[in-house]
């Protein structure tokens, strides 16, 4: 089997994962916050052992910044709305994944909110971050109060220029949130040097560990409203949640395995080194678009952008097509439109959508080779 | 948990304290911010009966430590809200 899915949930997961998760179900007897028996005490510490390497890796103030979610798709819906009042306006990039565009058009939809998409020239390898932000600043009108933005692309290697987008943000009083979705695990990011509010991660995807988790990593002054409430474990006297994070947005009990799983990614992560996996995934990307550039009737999508995501369609085979063979050869990627309609829309990808490949830290040039030989095969045959 | 401590009991060293800290994970950092500098702390949890608002955790320590602690915390950005000795 190869396993070019990464992008949508990273696979396998390092033997550390499985292992952590294991041992938790079967010794953590204990609900973190609730109480102070040795349990309980247990899987507190291991929940804020979790928070303090995650608030290392990605530059928080402090673990208390670190909040857990069940995915990034939360942790976005939790700062989008937390963020905004009635009234305000947002910008969002013309690349954004549907867990922004979404809560951001619902918001729209239902007259709360009103929004613009600031361009990003994807598809023009002399797009500079110069560009971007002028497009940016254009569309900031006096009600702006927020931009939303990916910082890797989840259809192709398009990076946005995160630590740019997030001074001007600053510069003119606005909330930053950075869907990192894509990039991490993969690039550094650091909140506090990006000026962002908040930046919204996964994490079984770059991060390596079980699905089911993700975080809001919230910046040194930004205090969202909390979208959820219910149990806190502290404070349970009042009517509201507690006024300080994390626990002001985490209502309910936490999910202490998978939570534990994600930790053991990360170390995995940062044993390997960030800049260790972005060469390999990067290697892989080059081997595999040249090869496939030279199959007459591909096209490699935004070929400028080098990464660990490659999009690429067929002029004679539909994307599903390409992925149900490639399937039927032990071979996993994904096709159709990824839940980026703005995405595909941007790089112009002809109708049906295009074949996502995307690489992990577990992938090899033989296997990349391999994935071409397939292609060309499966289009000699059609 | 009896009286609030109110000045500085250097002069009592066996004596054990408690200070409200808030959730666990802000009296599991001031633990560490403790640590970092030294002082050896225990999280504990803050007795319901002695709060306004509810279930909060609390760090236990020697009493005559309350003077450095409740610097060190202060200059990380964490509330004192005073300390009891047990």
């Amino acid at each position: 089997m190869i396993y070019f899915d990464n992008a949508a949930t990273a696979f396998p997961k390092p033997e550390a994962v499985v292992r952590r998760v294991s041992d938790c179900l079967t010794s953590c007897g204990g609900n973190a916050g609730r109480g102070a028996h040795g349990g309980a005490m247990r899987a507190a510490e291991a929940l804020y052992d979790c928070r303090a390497t995650a608030a290392a890796f990605f530059g928080a103030d402090s673990p208390e910044r670190v909040v857990f979610t069940a995915g990034a798709t939360a942790a976005l819906n939790m700062a989008i709305k937390g963020f905004l009042k009635p009234g305000d306006h947002v910008l969002i990039s013309d690349l954004e994944h549907n867990a922004v565009f979404r809560p951001v058009y619902a918001l729209a939809r239902a007259g709360k909110i009103t929004y613009d998409v600031f361009p990003t020239y994807a598809a023009d390898p002399d797009a500079t971050p110069a560009r971007i932000l002028r497009g940016i600043e254009k569309r900031i009108r006096p009600n702006t109060r927020l931009l939303v933005c990916t910082h890797a692309s989840n259809i192709c290697s398009v990076t946005l220029p995160a630590q740019e987008i997030g001074a001007l943000c600053r510069r003119h009083r606005i909330r930053f949130v950075l869907d990192a979705a894509q990039s991490a695990g993969h690039l550094p990011i650091n909140v506090e040097a990006f000026c962002a509010d908040a930046i919204c991660v996964p994490g079984h995807k770059g991060l390596l560990g079980p699905q089911g988790t993700g975080m809001m990593i919230l910046g040194r002054n930004a205090d969202p409203e909390p979208i959820l409430e219910g149990g806190s474990g502290v404070r349970s006297l009042d009517a509201t949640m507690p006024p300080d994070p994390p626990e002001r947005y985490e209502a309910g009990t936490l999910p202490l395995p998978a939570i534990a799983g994600m930790h053991a990614g990360m170390e995995t992560v940062r044993q390997i080194g960030l800049a260790n996996i972005r060469a390999h995934e990067t290697a892989l990307w080059q081997q595999l678009s040249e090869r496939l550039r030279s199959i007459p009737g591909i096209t490699v999508q935004a070929p400028h952008a080098k990464g660990s995501v490659l999009l690429f369609h067929s002029g004679t085979l539909s994307s599903e097509a390409v992925a149900a063979a490639l399937d039927k050869r032990g071979i996993s990627v994904r096709a159709g439109f990824h839940c980026a309609a703005l995405a595909h829309r941007t790089l112009r990808t002809p109708p049906g959508g295009a074949v996502r490949v995307s690489f992990g830290v577990e992938n090899t040039a033989a296997e990349a080779d391999e994935f071409a030989e397939a292609v060309e095969e499966i289009l000699s045959q059609s | 948990m009896v009286g609030r401590i109110n000045g500085d009991f250097r002069d009592l060293p066996d004596e054990t304290c408690t200070a409200p800290i808030g959730s666990v994970t802000q009296a599991m950092h001031a633990r560490d911010i403790l640590a970092r500098n030294g002082i050896p702390v225990t999280v504990v949890r803050n007795d319901p009966a002695t709060t306004r608002h509810g279930c909060a955790y609390a760090i236990s320590y020697p009493c005559e430590k309350e003077r450095v602690i409740r610097a060190a915390l202060r200059s990380a950005g964490i509330r004192w809200r005073g300390g009891t000795r047990i």
